[in-house]
C-alpha cells in the first residue's frame, strides 16, 4: 500500500469514483421525479389541510381496522351507523336515524334516505347487511368478528330498515353499531373486496384520492355528502413517527393538526403565532393496576386501599400533568354517561395508609414493589410512573422498581400476566361501564389486571345481559362502588387530550379521539 | 479470479443464510406478535385462532423449515401489518434509502477528504486542531440530537427547509447533512492519519527533496495513495450509513427502509424484519465484495488466490 | 524471558516519567488527558459535589431554568436537579463504556487468538460468525437484541458486547497471523514451547497495544451508542440515569426546556472528545500506523 500506484490504477480509481457519483445522481434524479405527486394543472385555492399522526394507516378497508390511528383516517371516508354526540357523548344518529329494541334479542334500525356512496351507488339496508355478513364470514378474518358474533340473523324488510336478531340479550350491540362502516354492496359483488382495499368507496364526507404508504393519504371533499360538502377541500394525513418532528412541523406551518401535545409544550405552541392548543377531556382513563393474580401483598384489599391513600394524585395532576387531567374517583371517568356520581376520590391521607398497612400486618418500609410502564404511549406516562414511585417512597417508604417497556412488550406482559405487582395502562375510548370494568376486572379477559372475587364476578355476570336502561345503570353503579372499595387500581385520572391546531383552521377535538375533519373550517 | 469470485459468492450466501437463521431464532424466542394485531378487547380464543392461522402455534423447527423453504424462493411471507409481500414492500422503500445514503456518502467524501488532507498537511497547527475538534465532536454527537437541533434551527426558527418528508430537494438537505455528519467525521480522521502515514514515506520525501511544489507532492503523490484505504472504508461505512439511516429516517419521517425496519421490529412484523435482514446483509456483503474487486482492479499488485 | 519484545510500532514504555514527557509534548493528548481526569473525578465525587439525589426531586420545583437558585443547570420535568443527574449519570455512562470494552475485548481477544493461532475449522467458523455480524448495521443489531432482552443497564451491556466483540476478534486474529510467521515464534516452537506458552509470551504482548488503543477509542463510541439506543427506547431504566437517557428523555422538551437535552449532550461531547484525544495520543506514540 505504501508503494506508488501505477498510473493506470489512478485513472481507474478516479473512473470508479466518477461512476459512483454519476450512478447516484441518475438514481436520485429518477427517484425524485417519480416520487412527485401526479398533481393537477390548476392550483388549488387553498393549500391542503394536513393532519400528522404517529403512524400510517394500516389498511384502507373499513372493517379490517384494528388500531385507532387507522380508524381516525378511514373514518373520514366512511360513515358509521351510529355516532356519539360531540357534547354529551350519548349515542346519536348518523346513517341510522332511529333505533329501538323490539324485544330483548331484536333490534330495529331505520336508515337515512337519499345517501349515496362515492361511486353513485345508493346506500340501503343491503349495504348494512352485506357489511355485517362480511365481518361474520370467518374466512375474511376481520378482527371485528368477536364484536359482532352475537348477531344471529339480519333482516331487511325494506331498503331503509334493518332488523338484527341476537343469539342472547346483547345490549352492547348498540355500541357496536358505532364502529360499523357500511361498504358498497354492488361494487363488492362486481369487483370484489380487493378493489375496495385499493380504492375505498364510502358514503363519508371525503373521497379517496391516493395513498402512498408511509408518506401520505390524500382525500378530497365529497360534494354530494348528505350533511353538506365539507368546507376543507383537500385533506392529507401524514405519518410522522417522532414526536418532536411532529411538533416542529406544526410550528413550521407544515401541518395543521397534531395530537398529544405534551403538557410542557402548551405555552410554547400558544405563543408561536402559528398554532394553538385545543383541549378536550378524553374518554381514555389512566390507572395503575394493582394485580392480585398471584398471592402477594397486593392480594390484600387493605394494602391496595393504602396505596390509594398514600399517593398525592392531585399533586401529580397539578405539577406533573400541569392540570391537564381530570381526577376520577372510581374506574370510570366523569364524562362517561354511565359513571356512578356518588363515588368520591380516595383522599391523600398518609396516616390512614400507614394504619391500613399496620392492620394488614405489613411493614411498608420493608416492602419492594415492581411496576411496569409503557413509554410515550400516554401523556407523560414515563414521568407519571416515576412520580408515583417517588410518592410511595417518600410517603410510605415503599421501594418501587420501574421497568419501561416498548409498547408491544408491555401489552404482551399484561396478557401473559408477567408484569410486576403494578402496571400503568390507559383504557379507551371508555364511554360505557361494561366495556371498561367488564374487561378489566375479570380474570380471564385479555388485558385485565385484576381477578374479581366471587361476589364481584357474580355482580358483573348478572349485569351484562340487562337491557332495561334503568336497571342496567343501577347494576353497574353497584359494581363501580364495589370496584372502588376493592381498590383494584390506584385510580388516577381521565386524560385531557391536547391537540395542536394551526391558526388557519378551526378544529374541535373529540373525547373519543376521532378526528372529524369535515367539521373543521378555514379561519377567515 | 473466477474461482475467487465463486468462493466469495458462496460465502456471501452462507453469511446471509446464517444472519437470517440467527434473527429468525431471536425473533421467535421473543414471543409472537398476534396481540399487536388484535383489538384490545380480543378474547383468548380469538388470539389462539389468529396464532393458529399464522402458524405461530407450530413447533419452532417446523416454522423454521417453512421459512427457509419460502426464503429460498424469495418469499418471506406477507407483512403482518400491511398484508402485502414483505420483500416487495421493502424494495419499494429502497430507492428512498438509496437516495439518502447516496447523497450522504457523497457529501461526506467531498467534505472529509479536503479537511483530512489540509489537517495532515499542517499537522499540529491551529487548523489541524480545529479540524480534530470538529471531527471528534462530529463523532460524539448522537444523530438524533443533531437532527432535532437541525429541525429546530433551520425549519422552525429560520424556515429554510421542511421538517421532514420526501419529494423535493429541500426535504433532502437536513436528513443528508445529519446522516453525513458522522461518516464525514470518520472519513476525515482516516484521511488525516493515512495522509500522515503516506507523507512520511520515502518517495514523498524524495519528491520534496527534488524541489517539487508542495501542492504537487500533496495531491499527485500522497493523496493518490491515501485514496485506497478510503475506498475500502466507503464499503465498510455503508453498514454504518444504513444504521444511521434508521435514526435519521425516523427523525425526518423519511419513508425508507430504516424506518420501515424499526417499525417492523416494534410491531414484531416478523416477515418484514426477516426480509429486511436478508436485504441489508445481502447488500452489505455484495458491497464488500465489490470493494474488494475494485481494490484489486485499482491496484493490480494484489492477487487473490 | 530474555529475548526482547518485538515491536510492531514503537516499543511500549511503561516508565511513567517517559509517558509524561511524551504526553506533555503532545498537546492534544494532554488536553484529552485533563478532560478524562476531570470527568473521572466528577463522577467519583458526585455525592460531594451536589446535595441532590439523581432520582428523586421536588415536583413543585419542576422545569426551573439554569441559574435558578440552588439549581445551577436547572431542574427537569419532575423537579430533579439536572447537574446532579449529569454527575451521577456519568457513572453509568462511563461504566457502560468501560464494562463493554473489557468484556467485549476479552471475548474478542480469546476468540481472535485461538482463531488466528490454530486456524482450521475453528478459524473458518469464527470468521464466518464475524462476517455475519459485520454484515449487519450495528444499530439494527443492537435494536434486535434489545427488543429481545429488554432495556436496563445489564441488558444494555450484553447488547453492546454482542454488537462489538467481533471487531476485537478480527483485529487480534490479524495481528496473530502477522506475528505467527515471525522467526522468533518459529524458533520458540522449534524449541519445544507449548502453544499456550507462545500465545502468552509472544503473541499476547504484541496484540495488547492495538487492543488498548482500539478500546480507548471504542469507549467514546459506546457512550454515544448508548444514547442512540436510549433514543429508540431501550436504554437504562430508572431510577438509574445516564447521559444517553437524559438526552433521549429531554428531546421532547428541546423547544421549551432546552437545558434538559443540551447539558447532557455537551457532557457527552466533551467526554467523547477527551477520550478520543487520549486514544489518538496512545496511537501516535505506540502504533502510528494503526488505522482505527
Amino acid at each position: 500500500m505504501n508503494e506508488l500506484i501505477p498510473r493506470r490504477g489512478t485513472v481507474r480509481l478516479l473512473a470508479l469514483l466518477l461512476m459512483a457519483v454519476l450512478l447516484l445522481a441518475a438514481g436520485c434524479g429518477g427517484s425524485s421525479t417519480s416520487s412527485k405527486a401526479p398533481g393537477g394543472t390548476a392550483a388549488p385555492a387553498e393549500k391542503p389541510v394536513v393532519v400528522a399522526l404517529g403512524a400510517d394507516t394500516r389498511t384502507l378497508l373499513p372493517m379490517k381496522i384494528v388500531d385507532m390511528t387507522t380508524y381516525q383516517q378511514i373514518r373520514n371516508i366512511y360513515d358509521t351507523l351510529l355516532t356519539r354526540d360531540p357534547k354529551t357523548y350519548a349515542l346519536a344518529p348518523e346513517l341510522a336515524t332511529s333505533w329501538r329494541a323490539l324485544d330483548d334479542k331484536t333490534w330495529e334500525f331505520k336508515l337515512r334516505q337519499g345517501v349515496k356512496f362515492h361511486n353513485g351507488e345508493p346506500f340501503t339496508s343491503e349495504s348494512v347487511k352485506v357489511t355485517i355478513e362480511k365481518i361474520l364470514d370467518k374466512s375474511w378474518q376481520s378482527h371485528y368478528y368477536t364484536r359482532f358474533e352475537m348477531i344471529d340473523k339480519i333482516e331487511t324488510p325494506d331498503d331503509y330498515t334493518v332488523i338484527l336478531h341476537t343469539k342472547q340479550p346483547s345490549p352492547i350491540l348498540l355500541l357496536r353499531m358505532q364502529g360499523l362502516l357500511p361498504m358498497p354492496p354492488k361494487l363488492l359483488k362486481e369487483k370484489g373486496i380487493d378493489e375496495l382495499a385499493k380504492h375505498p368507496i364510502g358514503v363519508g364526507p371525503y373521497k379517496f384520492v391516493s395513498w402512498t404508504k408511509d408518506e401520505k393519504l390524500e382525500l378530497e371533499a365529497n360534494p354530494d355528502y348528505w350533511a353538506g360538502k365539507p368546507l376543507i377541500e383537500k385533506l392529507v394525513f401524514r405519518p410522522i413517527p417522532e414526536f418532536s418532528s411532529r411538533l416542529s412541523a406544526l410550528l413550521a406551518g407544515e401541518v395543521d393538526v397534531i395530537q398529544n401535545i405534551p403538557v410542557s409544550a402548551v405555552e410554547q405552541v400558544n405563543s408561536s403565532g402559528k398554532a394553538r392548543v385545543e383541549s378536550v377531556p378524553s374518554s381514555r382513563v389512566n390507572y395503575i393496576a394493582l394485580t392480585n393474580f398471584k398471592p402477594g401483598p397486593l392480594s390484600d384489599r387493605r394494602i391496595r386501599q393504602a396505596l390509594n391513600y398514600g399517593v398525592d394524585v392531585d399533586g401529580i395532576i397539578k405539577y406533573v400533568m400541569k392540570g391537564h387531567a381530570y381526577r376520577m374517583a372510581g374506574a370510570l371517568s366523569n364524562i362517561n354517561p354511565e359513571v356512578n356520581k356518588d363515588l368520591k376520590p380516595y383522599p391523600f391521607d398518609v396516616a390512614k395508609a400507614k394504619a391500613l398497612f399496620q392492620e394488614a400486618g405489613v411493614d411498608p418500609t420493608k416492602l419492594t414493589l415492581t411496576m411496569d410502564s409503557p413509554q410515550g404511549r400516554y401523556p407523560m406516562d414515563k414521568e407519571v410512573a416515576q412520580a408515583i414511585a417517588a410518592e410511595l417512597k417518600k410517603n410510605l417508604g415503599i421501594e418501587v422498581k420501574i421497568t419501561y417497556n416498548e409498547w408491544g412488550t408491555h401489552l404482551d406482559k399484561i396478557v401473559k400476566r408477567q408484569t410486576g405487582n403494578m402496571f400503568l395502562l390507559g383504557w379507551g375510548p371508555a364511554l360505557d361501564a361494561e366495556g371498561t370494568i367488564g374487561d378489566l376486572a375479570v380474570k380471564d379477559r385479555t388485558y385485565s389486571g385484576f381477578a374479581a372475587d366471587p361476589e364481584l364476578q357474580k355482580m358483573i355476570d348478572n349485569a351484562r345481559p340487562i337491557v332495561d336502561p334503568v336497571k342496567r345503570k343501577a347494576a353497574w353503579d353497584a359494581i363501580q362502588k364495589k370496584v372502588y372499595d376493592e381498590a383494584m387500581w390506584i385510580f388516577l385520572w381521565q386524560q385531557e387530550d391536547l391537540y395542536g391546531v394551526s391558526n388557519r383552521i378551526n378544529f374541535t377535538p373529540r373525547a373519543d379521539e376521532e378526528i372529524e375533519m369535515w367539521r373543521a373550517t378555514y379561519r377567515k | 479470479m473466477t474461482r475467487y469470485l465463486a468462493r466469495r459468492l458462496l460465502e456471501t450466501i452462507v453469511v446471509v443464510f446464517l444472519s437470517l437463521t440467527a434473527v429468525f431464532l431471536m425473533l421467535h424466542l421473543t414471543g409472537d406478535p398476534v396481540k399487536l394485531f388484535l383489538p384490545t378487547d380480543a378474547l383468548p380464543a380469538q388470539i389462539a385462532e389468529v396464532r393458529h392461522r399464522l402458524g405461530f402455534d407450530q413447533p419452532i423447527w417446523l416454522q423454521y423449515l417453512r421459512f427457509v423453504a419460502g426464503a429460498a424462493r424469495g418469499d418471506f411471507g406477507e407483512s403482518l401489518r400491511y398484508g402485502v409481500p414483505a420483500l416487495k414492500l421493502l424494495l419499494e422503500r429502497f430507492p428512498a434509502t438509496l437516495e439518502l445514503t447516496g447523497w450522504a456518502m457523497l457529501v461526506s467524501l467531498l467534505t472529509a477528504i479536503p479537511v483530512g488532507v489540509i489537517s495532515a498537511a499542517r499537522r499540529n497547527s491551529l487548523t489541524d486542531y480545529v479540524g480534530i475538534i470538529i471531527t471528534v465532536t462530529g463523532q460524539a454527537v448522537p444523530g438524533f440530537w443533531l437532527g432535532i437541533m437541525g429541525i429546530i434551527l433551520f425549519s422552525v426558527r429560520l424556515g429554510w427547509f421542511p421538517t421532514g418528508g420526501r419529494g423535493t430537494w429541500e426535504q433532502l438537505v437536513l436528513p443528508t447533512l445529519t446522516l453525513a455528519a458522522y461518516t464525514a467525521a470518520r472519513f476525515a480522521r482516516i484521511t488525516r492519519s493515512t495522509m500522515l502515514d503516506v507523507l512520511s514515506q520515502d518517495y514523498v520525501r524524495t519528491g520534496r527533496a527534488k524541489g517539487l511544489a508542495e501542492r504537487y507532492v500533496l495531491y499527485k503523490h500522497a493523496l493518490k495513495n491515501a485514496l485506497i484505504p478510503i475506498l475500502t472504508l466507503v464499503g465498510l461505512q455503508l453498514g454504518q450509513l444504513l444504521g444511521g439511516a434508521v435514526v435519521t429516517e425516523t427523525v425526518f419521517s423519511w419513508p425508507g427502509v430504516g424506518r420501515l425496519l424499526v417499525q417492523a421490529l416494534l410491531n414484531r412484523d416478523f416477515p418484514l424484519v426477516l426480509a429486511g435482514v436478508f436485504w441489508v446483509s445481502l447488500l452489505i456483503s455484495l458491497t464488500n465484495l465489490l470493494v474488494d474487486l475494485a481494490y484489486a482492479w485499482v491496484n493490480p499488485q494484489i492477487h487473490y488466490g | 524471558m530474555s529475548e526482547p519484545l518485538p515491536a510492531t510500532g514503537g516499543a511500549i514504555t511503561r516508565a511513567p516519567s517517559r509517558i509524561w514527557r511524551r504526553l506533555s509534548r503532545h498537546q492534544a493528548g494532554l488536553v484529552g488527558f485533563v478532560i478524562v481526569l476531570v470527568i473521572l473525578l466528577a463522577s467519583l465525587l458526585a455525592g460531594i459535589l451536589t446535595p441532590y439525589p439523581p432520582d428523586v426531586g421536588d415536583m413543585v420545583q419542576n422545569l426551573l431554568p439554569p441559574g435558578s437558585p440552588g439549581h445551577l443547570l436547572g431542574t427537569d420535568q419532575l423537579g430533579r436537579d439536572v447537574l446532579a443527574r449529569i454527575l451521577y449519570g456519568s457513572r453509568i455512562s462511563l461504566a457502560i463504556g468501560v464494562y463493554t470494552v473489557v468484556v467485549a475485548g476479552a471475548l474478542g481477544t480469546v476468540v481472535g487468538l485461538l482463531s488466528g493461532f490454530w486456524g482450521g475449522w475453528l478459524d473458518t467458523a469464527a470468521m464466518r460468525l464475524v462476517d455475519v455480524q459485520l454484515s449487519f448495521p450495528f444499530i439494527l443489531l443492537a435494536l434486535v437484541i434489545s427488543a429481545i432482552l429488554g432495556g436496563g443497564f445489564r441488558n444494555l451491556i450484553i447488547t453492546l458486547v454482542i454488537s462489538t466483540w467481533v471487531m476485537y476478534a478480527r483485529l487480534v486474529r490479524g495481528e496473530v497471523l502477522a506475528v505467527k510467521e515471525k522467526e522468533y515464534v518459529e524458533a520458540a516452537r522449534a524449541g519445544g514451547s507449548t502453544d499456550w506458552h507462545i500465545i502468552f509470551r509472544h503473541v499476547l504482548p504484541n496484540v495488547s497495544t492495538p487492543i488498548i488503543i482500539v478500546s480507548s477509542l471504542q469507549i467514546a463510541q459506546l457512550i454515544v451508542a448508548e444514547a442512540a439506543i436510549s433514543f429508540l427506547g431501550f436504554g437504562v431504566q430508572p431510577p438509574d440515569v445516564s447521559w444517553g437517557l437524559m438526552l433521549a428523555d429531554g428531546r421532547d422538551y428541546m423547544m421549551n426546556a432546552w437545558w434538559l437535552a443540551t447539558f447532557p449532550g455537551i457532557a457527552l461531547a466533551i467526554a467523547a472528545l477527551g477520550i478520543n484525544l487520549v486514544g489518538d495520543w496512545l496511537r501516535d506514540i505506540w502504533d502510528p500506523r494503526l488505522k482505527v
